[in-house]
């Protein structure tokens, strides 16, 4: 694999991570650096680890730290809060994004939208001005203005779940965003829209991490490197030629390296 | 309990009415609810003991209202206050009921009494003086929204009764508000009869301030073709019981139910319901929330009585609960009582805590814990609230409720 060439610092860097939950390991030393204006894709075997990896860097509670870091913009973030992290700027997009009856959709993404901006010493924006910034995001996702009235992926779709979180993305203007398996579950022409969300919002500041277990999300976006996981530790990492060879050879192999290893 | 010894020795009231020395006599048979009957057993006995401790006070204090000035769009009413009631428009009239007509109401009331589970109403009659006696008679269409305020004054027990009488093919908003003083206790009972083809949209909000206690006690009858929407909210009460008795007597009609109570400290506050069916037909949709903080206690116990003269009736009741401390306790027992055997029937309960993954995906947009539980508390009120006919604008009562919790 050839190694680039950066001018800047790293965004994220991830190092010997070790974690685990009700005291089962998950991860087992993994190491992960993401500069500017990169797309890294993890992919591996379902219960490698891949979303417990997004989890813990979002600041997910139910997971501990045993060993290792998390920096984020050359800090330390072991210790912040999920809140602290994305208003700093890391994003997570949900495999499986949840549901919040009762709360109005338009309202949750005011109210987050603030919180960034907050952070950032921008001025918060009232409804109004509001409703004029998402009315333009819609765009990015071709979602109807009507999904913001609903309460908060209420009866939503698969798809329109997924187009809510690159909304979100979009809304949010992360430094880094994590997609947990945002492909899953969307048809050929869900996933081109989304995937078109993501190249329009993503520029050269941004780091991107793509979790995925198929190929047909890195035939919208092309990786910079793909990272394959097995048994919470990342076994091999390449160019976007790998997630090819993956596609061709499937996982099996990566049983028999654990099993080596 | 000095008020248990003024009854059995008959020395509670002076110049007793007809209706109190009736509801007086009944009581001293048995001066105090069987504690082990489902409806009393886990009332919490010196909570209980408090609520009678206080003396009872027929005058009524001066208090502030928690409202805007009465707009010209509704008619404000407070039980002890209006002498005389008399809304005679083009298209509506609101009346006071003559006595004979309220006392014959009440005897006829008082007949189908059971002494047990009617103790909490043979109590507030017993107390009730004439004067926080307010019975209404209401027909005709377009009637504006009707409030009606119950108080109790601090270092007392104040009782207050009443009863509505909805003529036929009538149609109404009526909110009634319980407060509470510190170191209080309020008796309310009331009575509404709905006559075939009319309707309301009853909103019931208690709440009440440091050791206040209330019984409130609700008793509907639904002619048939009727329909009653019933939204309420108690909370910050030392001590609460809200039972709710409706019967539809004919069957063939509707019943809606969203009632919560809100339980903090060492609180307890209960909410029973009975819905009988009395004929086919019959409609009810029910749920009750109950969020149960620090050390507090909250009940719900409810029954749906089919029996066989009720066929097709389509009743569901649904009890859901939020427990947000690891001390404060949920009792919770919906109940069916079926004979009829072509019905749609449903009950349930839930008791859960705040949404842990909820929580989280909120704050990974950077919403902080403290936000995104009130988020997600106010989602698990907005439900109940929106359900109170009662004006945004004029009382936000989801902002106080997120302030409070």
């Amino acid at each position: 694999m050839q190694t680039k060439m950066r001018e800047s610092d790293p965004i994220l860097e991830v190092e010997n991570l070790f974690a685990s939950t009700e005291n089962l390991p998950i991860l087992k030393g993994v190491s992960l650096t993401v500069y500017p204006g990169e797309i890294h894709a993890i992919m591996g075997r379902n219960g490698c680890g891949k979303s417990t990896l997004s989890k813990i860097i979002a600041g997910h509670p139910s997971y501990n730290i045993t060993n290792g870091d998390i920096k984020f913009s050359g800090e330390n973030i072991n210790s912040l809060e999920p809140e602290e992290r994305a208003q700093s700027g890391i994003f997570l997009g949900f495999q499986y994004p949840i549901e919040i009856p009762g709360v109005s959709n338009l309202e949750f993404l005011r109210v987050s939208t603030n919180a960034r901006r907050k952070f950032l010493n921008k001025e918060e924006l009232d409804t109004f001005d509001f409703e004029e910034l998402v009315k333009e995001k819609l765009e990015l996702v071709k979602m109807d203005h009507a999904f913001l009235s609903r309460s908060v992926n209420q009866g939503f779709s698969g798809g329109e779940k997924k187009r809510n979180e690159i909304l979100q993305m979009a809304l949010l203007e992360p430094k880094i965003a994590i997609l947990d398996e945002t492909d899953s579950g969307l048809d050929i022409d869900a996933l081109r829209i989304v995937a078109s969300g993501i190249k329009k919002i993503s520029n050269e500041q941004t780091g991107i991490i793509l979790i995925t277990h198929y190929q047909r999300l890195l035939d919208e976006i092309e990786p910079t490197y793909v990272h394959v996981m097995a048994d919470g530790q990342i076994i091999k990492t390449g160019g976007s030629d790998l997630a090819l060879e993956l596609e061709k050879k499937g996982y099996e192999w990566t049983d028999n390296f654990v099993k080596e290893t | 309990m000095e008020i248990i010894e003024k009854i059995k020795t008959n020395q509670l009231i002076n110049n007793q009415t007809e209706i109190q020395k009736i509801c007086l006599h009944k009581l001293q048979s048995s001066p105090i609810p069987n504690p082990k009957s489902e409806l009393w057993r886990l009332s919490n006995k010196s909570k209980f003991s408090n609520f009678l401790n206080y003396s009872v006070n027929e005058k009524n204090s001066k208090f502030d209202i928690p409202y805007p000035e009465n707009s010209q769009n509704s008619i404000r009413l407070i039980i002890g206050e209006n002498c005389k009631i008399k809304f005679i428009k083009e298209n509506y009239s609101i009346q006071q009921l003559s006595e004979d007509e309220l006392n014959k109401y009440i005897k006829d009331q008082i007949a189908c009494f059971d002494q047990n589970e009617n103790w909490s109403d043979l109590l507030n009659l017993s107390l009730s003086s004439k004067k926080n006696f307010l019975g209404l008679k209401i027909n005709g269409s377009k009637i504006p929204p009707i409030e009606i305020f119950s108080h109790a004054s601090s270092n007392s027990l104040n009782a207050k009764t009443l009863v509505i009488i909805l003529e036929k093919n009538c149609d109404i908003e009526l909110l009634q508000v319980n407060l509470g003083k510190e170191n209080s206790s309020l008796s309310q009972s009331t009575f509404f009869v709905l006559e075939e083809n009319s309707s309301v949209n009853h909103g019931v909000v208690s709440y009440g301030k440091n050791k206040s206690n209330l019984i409130n006690s609700l008793n509907v009858i639904q002619e048939k073709n009727s329909s009653y929407n019933l939204g309420s909210l108690h909370f910050k009460f030392n001590y609460a019981r809200f039972e709710i008795r409706i019967k539809q007597s004919a069957g063939n009609a509707k019943t809606n139910i969203k009632g919560m109570q809100i339980t903090k400290k060492d609180e307890q506050i209960s909410t029973y319901t009975k819905i009988e069916f009395n004929g086919p037909n019959g409609f009810l949709d029910q749920i009750n929330k109950s969020l149960a903080d620090d050390k507090s206690h909250a009940i719900f116990e409810g029954s749906i009585i089919v029996p066989k003269i009720a066929q097709k009736t389509d009743a569901s009741q649904l009890s859901r609960n939020l427990l947000l401390s690891n001390y404060a306790q949920i009792d919770t027992k919906p109940q069916l009582e079926i004979i009829a055997d072509d019905v749609k029937c449903k009950h349930g309960a839930t008791i859960a805590q705040l949404n842990e993954e909820e929580l989280f995906y909120m704050r990974t947009r950077g919403i902080t814990l403290l936000e995104a539980s009130k988020l997600q508390l106010s989602s698990y009120f907005q439900e109940i609230i929106s359900f109170i006919p009662v004006s945004k604008d004029k009382w936000d009562l989801l902002d106080k409720l997120l302030n409070e919790n």
